[in-house]
Parts: C-alpha cells; sequence; structure tokens
C-alpha cells in the first residue's frame, strides 16, 4: 500500500536530475527519482515494513482463529452442562447455526492467511525458507496450502473434534503444534526422518488418548483416522515424492520398466482370467481404473481404500473364470497383470508415501495391510521380472525385450507362447483380440458370401440351361409322338358294343306244369 | 472399513471401558507359506470354516479372519495366504514381516514340497530371532497316506531340531484342523502374551459386542464354503 502511494510520486518528481534525498548523487525515475544507494536503504526499509506488518496481521488472525474455537468450545461444554436439565435437544439446535457461523468465519480468516502470506513472498520457496531462517517467528499457516480440499477437511476435522469435548481440544493443540513444528524443519529433514516425526506423533498421540483421556480403542482407532486424514491433507504437497529423495527417479524407472513389458501377456504370468467373459473384462477394466485413481488421493487410507478395492475387483474376476473362491496363488499374478496393463502413475511414490506415513497398525495387519503387501510384492516382482519368470528362454525374453519379437506375431515365429492359445497368437490387449476375430469373422463372411455368389450364378445358368432341356425334351418327344386324332366314332361304339358284347337278353320260359 | 462414524462421550467411554476389560482380543498375524499345491488355501478355508456365517459374498479365500476364544484372550487370527509358485519366492518376505505365527506347509505325498519348506524355513530364520515367532511345521494331505514320501518322523525330526512345532493334518477330511488352530492359538498367546505389546489390541468396530454372544460375530471377509 505503502509502495503504491510512492508509486504516484513518480511522474511530480521526474524531471529532478539529482536524488530526492539530496546526497548529491544523480536519481534515477526507476529508482523513484532516488540514487541507487538511497534506493536500495528505502526500498529495504519499506519491505521490511511490510513484511512484519504480514506477519503481526497473520498472527493476529490466528489468534482470532483459535480464540472463536476455544469459544466454541467453552460455549458447547457449558450447553452441555446446562442440558443435564433435560433441555439438551433445544440448546443443541440453538448452538448449531452459531457454530456453523463461527466456522465459516475461521475457514475465511483461513483463506485470508494464506494469500496474505502469498502476497508478500512470491511463491518462491527459497524466500520462504530465507525468511525463517532469519529467525521470524512463523506463523502456524506456514504448512497450509490454499485450496478447497484443505479448507474442507480442515473444516471436517473441526466438526469431528467438536464431539469429543476435552480430548478434542486437546487433540487439536497436538495437531496444530506438530504441524507448526514440522513445517520448521521440513526442509532440513529427509524423508525417512519426515516419516519418523509422523509415526511418533501417531504414537505419542494414541498413547495420550488411551492413558491421559481414558478414551476407548475403537475411538481411538477413529480418531487416528481423522488425525491422520487431517495432517497428511496438509503435509501432502511437501512430503509425498520429496525431493530429497530418489522417488521420482525410482517412479520414471518403474514406468519405464511396464511400458518396455507391454508384451507379457496373460498366459506367460499363468493368470486364471479369461477375458472373453464380458464380466470378467468389465471387472478387469474396474480394477485397473481403481489403481490408477490411487494416485489421485492424498490421504494413506484413501490409497489403500483404491488397492483395497482394486483386489476385490480381481477377485471377482478370478472368481467368475474359474467358478471357485480364488486364492493367494491366482491372486498375486493377477495383480501383477494389473499393474502391468495399468501403469499406474508415480507407483514407487504412492508406496512410499504410504508406508511412510500411514498408521503402522493398518500396514502390518488388516485387510488393507494384506493387499498393501500384495501390491508391494507385485512392484518388486516387476522390478525383477526376468525370462525364467515367465518361463521363456532368455533369448526369447531379449527378443520380446527389443520389441523384435511381439507376442501378436510370436505364431508365425513357432515360438513357445503360440502353445497359449490354439487358435489365433493371442495378442494381449483383449480389444485386439476383439478386433481379429472381428477381421477373422469378416473375411470368413467374405469367402462365404463369395461361394454363395457363384452357387447362385450357377444355379441361375443351371435353371436357364434346364428349361432348355424340358423345352428340347418336349420338342423330341412331340416329334417322335406326333399327335394324331382318331376318327370320331362315338355313338356308334356304345351301341355297337352293347350289340356284340352282352348276353341276349333273357326270354321268358314258359313252364306247363 | 467404512464403520459409520461414532459419537464419542463421556458416558460411552466409560461404559466400553468397564464391559472391554475382562476379555481382550488380540489380533494375531499368521502367514501361510509353501509350494503351490500343498493346500495352504484349503487349510486357510478350514481355519476360516465353522465360524463363519456369510454377511458378505465371498471374494477369495486369500485373506481370511477367525476367532479363537481362550479361556482368559480372544484371539482374532488375520490369515494371509501367500503365492507359492517358486517364481514368487524372492518377493514372499514382504508377506511374513510382522507375522506373529508362520505356517510352513507340506504336501506328504511330494517330497519336493518338503525340501521347498526346508528353503522357506531358512528365508524365515534369516528374518527372525528363534523364539519370537512361532513357526509351524505342517505335513498337510493326511489323507494321502498310501502314497506317502515324507514319513512323519521325518517331518518330526527336522521340527525338532530347528525348534519348530509339528503336525500332521488333512486339509481335506478336516483331521486335526480344529485341534491345530488351538495349540496355535495356545503358543501364540504363551510367547506373545509374555512379550507386553507383542500383539496389538484389536479394535473392534462400533458394532462389534464381545459379550452379547460369544459365537457369532460380524466380520470384514469372509470366505463360505
Amino acid at each position: 500500500m505503502s509502495r503504491r502511494t510512492e508509486r504516484r510520486g513518480i511522474h511530480v518528481d521526474q524531471s529532478d536530475l539529482l536524488c530526492k534525498k539530496g546526497c548529491g548523487y544523480y536519481g534515477n525515475a526507476a529508482w523513484q527519482g532516488l540514487c541507487s544507494k538511497c534506493w536500495r536503504e528505502e526500498y529495504q526499509q519499506v519491505r521490511q515494513k511490510q513484511i512484519q506488518d504480514d506477519w503481526a496481521l497473520a498472527e493476529k488472525l490466528q489468534r482470532e482463529e483459535e480464540a472463536a474455537y476455544a469459544s466454541i468450545q467453552g460455549a458447547q461444554s457449558q450447553s452441555h452442562s446446562a442440558a443435564a436439565t433435560s433441555q439438551q435437544p433445544q440448546a443443541h439446535a440453538s448452538l448449531t447455526p452459531f457454530s456453523k457461523f463461527e466456522e465459516k468465519k475461521t475457514n475465511e480468516k483461513t483463506r485470508k492467511v494464506t494469500t496474505v502470506k502469498k502476497f508478500f513472498s512470491p511463491s518462491s520457496r527459497t524466500a520462504a525458507k530465507k525468511e525463517s531462517q532469519e529467525g521470524k517467528t512463523p506463523s502456524p499457516s506456514i504448512g497450509r496450502d490454499a485450496g478447497f480440499d484443505t479448507d474442507q477437511v480442515s473444516k471436517d476435522f473441526m466438526d469431528f473434534l467438536k464431539n469429543l469435548q476435552k480430548p478434542g481440544r486437546d487433540i487439536h493443540k497436538q495437531c496444530r503444534a506438530f504441524l507448526i513444528s514440522l513445517s520448521n524443519k521440513k526442509h532440513d529433514l529427509g524423508a525417512d526422518e519426515l516419516s519418523e516425526c509422523v509415526q511418533d506423533f501417531y504414537q505419542n498421540l494414541a498413547d495420550r488418548l488411551i492413558g491421559h483421556f481414558k478414551v476407548s480403542s475403537e475411538s481411538v482407532e477413529q480418531v487416528m483416522d481423522q488425525v491422520e486424514k487431517y495432517i497428511m491433507t496438509r503435509l501432502y504437497k511437501s512430503v509425498f515424492c520429496p525431493e530429497t529423495t530418489d522417488d521420482e527417479k525410482k517412479d520414471l524407472a518403474t514406468q519405464n520398466r511396464i511400458r518396455a513389458l507391454h508384451w507379457v501377456t496373460i498366459q506367460m504370468l499363468c493368470v486364471s482370467f479369461d477375458e472373453e467373459i464380458p464380466e470378467v473384462s468389465e471387472n478387469v477394466v474396474k480394477a485397473i481404473t481403481d489403481i490408477i485413481e490411487m494416485d489421485s488421493k492424498r490421504v494413506p487410507r484413501d490409497k489403500l481404500g483404491c488397492i483395497t478395492r482394486c483386489s476385490k475387483h480381481i477377485f471377482s474376476a478370478i472368481r467368475i473364470t474359474k467358478k471357485e473362491p480364488a486364492s493367494a496363488d491366482d491372486f498375486l499374478p493377477a495383480l501383477i497383470y494389473i499393474v502391468l496393463k495399468a501403469n499406474p502413475p508415480r507407483l514407487q511414490s504412492n508406496i512410499q508415501y504410504i508406508t511412510r506415513f500411514c498408521i503402522p497398525s493398518r500396514l502390518m495387519t488388516g485387510e488393507d495391510g494384506y493387499y498393501f503387501t500384495n501390491l508391494c510384492c507385485a512392484a518388486a516382482f516387476i522390478e525383477k521380472l526376468d525370462a525364467q519368470s515367465l518361463n521363456l528362454s532368455p533369448e526369447e525374453f531379449e527378443r520380446y525385450m527389443s520389441g523384435q519379437a511381439s507376442s501378436r506375431f510370436s505364431s508365425s515365429n513357432g515360438d513357445v507362447t503360440d502353445s497359449a492359445s490354439g487358435s489365433d497368437a493371442m495378442p494381449s490387449n483383449p480389444v485386439l483380440v476383439q478386433l481379429n476375430r472381428n477381421l477373422d469373422m469378416l473375411s470368413d463372411l467374405s469367402t462365404r458370401q463369395e461361394a454363395l455368389n457363384e452357387a447362385a450364378a450357377k444355379l441361375q445358368a443351371d435353371l436357364l440351361s434346364w428349361t432348355e432341356n424340358v423345352k428340347r425334351e418336349v420338342n423330341d418327344i412331340l416329334e417322335r409322338y406326333p399327335l394324331q386324332v382318331p376318327s370320331r366314332t362315338v355313338s356308334a361304339i356304345d351301341t355297337n358294343n352293347i350289340e356284340n358284347n352282352l348276353p341276349p337278353p333273357l326270354t321268358p320260359e314258359v313252364f306247363a306244369g | 472399513m467404512g464403520e459409520p462414524f461414532l459419537r464419542v462421550t463421556a458416558e460411552t467411554q466409560d461404559h466400553d471401558a468397564s464391559r472391554r476389560r475382562p476379555v481382550q482380543t488380540l489380533r494375531v498375524k499368521m502367514v501361510l507359506l509353501g509350494s503351490s499345491g500343498v493346500g495352504k488355501s484349503s487349510l486357510a478355508l478350514r481355519f476360516g470354516k465353522d465360524q463363519f456365517r456369510s454377511t458378505s459374498p465371498t471374494v477369495g479365500c486369500a485373506y481370511l479372519t477367525r476367532m479363537v476364544h481362550l479361556s482368559d484372550v480372544s484371539l482374532r487370527f488375520e490369515i494371509w495366504d501367500t503365492a507359492g509358485q517358486e517364481t514368487y519366492h524372492s518377493v514372499t518376505p514382504l508377506y511374513y514381516r510382522g507375522a506373529h505365527t508362520a505356517l510352513l506347509v507340506y504336501d506328504i505325498s511330494r517330497r519336493e514340497t518338503f525340501v521347498r519348506a526346508q528353503l522357506w524355513l531358512k528365508e524365515l530364520e534369516k528374518q527372525y530371532i528363534p523364539g519370537s515367532t512361532v513357526i509351524w511345521l505342517i505335513g498337510n494331505k493326511g489323507d494321502l497316506s498310501e502314497d506317502r514320501q515324507v514319513t512323519e518322523q521325518e517331518g518330526r525330526i527336522l521340527a525338532d531340531e530347528r525348534n519348530l512345532f509339528f503336525t500332521e493334518t488333512s486339509a481335506l477330511s478336516g483331521d486335526q484342523v480344529t485341534e491345530l488352530l488351538l495349540m496355535i492359538a495356545h503358543r501364540v498367546n504363551e510367547h506373545m502374551g509374555a512379550q507386553q505389546g507383542g500383539l496389538s489390541e484389536w479394535r473392534g468396530t462400533s458394532c462389534v459386542d464381545l459379550h452379547q454372544n460369544n459365537n457369532i460375530k460380524p466380520f470384514n471377509t469372509c470366505c463360505k464354503m
């Protein structure tokens, strides 16, 4: 703001060639009429002041936010104690709109803080880092990323904690303190140390809840889910695939590796999928979608959810194919196949992220943990995959990898793989399979069409010659047996015949007697 | 787990705590190892059977759960089946990380599976301090005793040498299976219960009431025979 007022003065002092400060040197319009030395001093001062103002503002807002939160808590606990005298529903109802209003306010403030911060540190990370190193008191909002998601998650988290009353306030304090302390040191820590910090925090908080607040273990699990969601949504940007690790390099390597393995077929992995059954291919597609979706989630638990959903689809596909529940012997190859087909984005980063920042009990045990372990196995297997693991000879494997051979045309090369399918070399892509089948069908149809045409022509010729033949035959017969009409003696015949053939009429005989 | 969000108030906390105290439910991770075709999955199905009231359609039998009630504690076994094909041997260590008990299964009618079981054992021993995990050697397919290639004596000797527990079972007939599970439960309880914090308490979903019914429990996963 102060900068703007000075800028307005540029035009006034433009003609003045000497430094405005009167130090005797020439001034420059670009430096607002000051000489270089004076300008530097002036600018530093203004900038410094602005930074301080901004920090002060941010802190003030932060304090207000916390005060607002505390007042809600106070109000609620008050209403709760009042509720003991049977007025609970009413008191609660009257409270809700107020707390909603407070939340909205809080949210708005959060956003404001972030924008202010953005304004004075022009989005370069090094600047922010330098400031914090200069010993300025860091605002708690430093670890925040602007964005609707984050706001929404914070809001949900607050809502959740409100129901917990006293422990809720404590959890809120702990989480905030943890986020602040982590945002201070996140630039100095490697990924593993960060992971340790987060894991320690989970552990301490859970212990504290059980030990200090006597929260039942089920509730602890739920609280920890929420805490994980809140913390990891905020930390996600800075700790997912961090620059300090070679996660990104590994991602690229895996991605290229999977691309190079595009020729691997169901048969090579001995997967019991029959993709010709529509239900199976549907499940396969769903599984692929789920595993790809994993990258878009922020919270480790949501990522695990994607893996579990993907696994369930695979199980369905196997069960439909084999008509019996799938065992691990069927499942792992199928998962490997799905990973190869899907080539999930940033697979290694995601695995690392989940391993580092998920609540540990969820990874070691439980259904999610089981499927996650399987995914890790699949990734490890793909990394190490060689000729032997696909039952190919090393030479063949090399040929596939170099692209000289492809499973599409392997039948013409007389390879081992063509024993896998009787009719045609099976391309790995179901769409290609379908395409091939359609082409075959079309060519079959066209040959049949030709045959039909030929037959029709022949029939036509036959019909033509048949009439000819009939005509000729008739003529022949007519010639051979010309029509001879006998003379007409019809009436005479009748009488003659009777006359000649019939016995003479009986004549009455007279017997004397 | 997508259970509905639980509203925690002071009353329910106390209530829960007092009701939960007498019988603890601990979760036990059990890993099944062995070549393919030795009957790991059938064994897993046997373990999971009897108790299952199908609450959701079966998808697979790679991950199953089973409750075992001992006098002072309930164990919730989480049974992890592994892929037995030789190809995947190199990645299996990932499965038995953090397992409380590992079951090494071989087929008494196929000697090579017995040899493979010893390979698994070597791998397992690399990962574990002996005595911290209950390892059980299981000769399966006891119903095929006329085609037997590995004598019971051999199995027992190997188990004694390596400090393992040993049982011959038949997943087909169900012979010895229930007994085996109970024995494992007792051993695990002894081994782990001694070490404080060896087993993490199973935090059941809010709808599970451990005291109302001792037999029927809603499970996350289940298998139907």
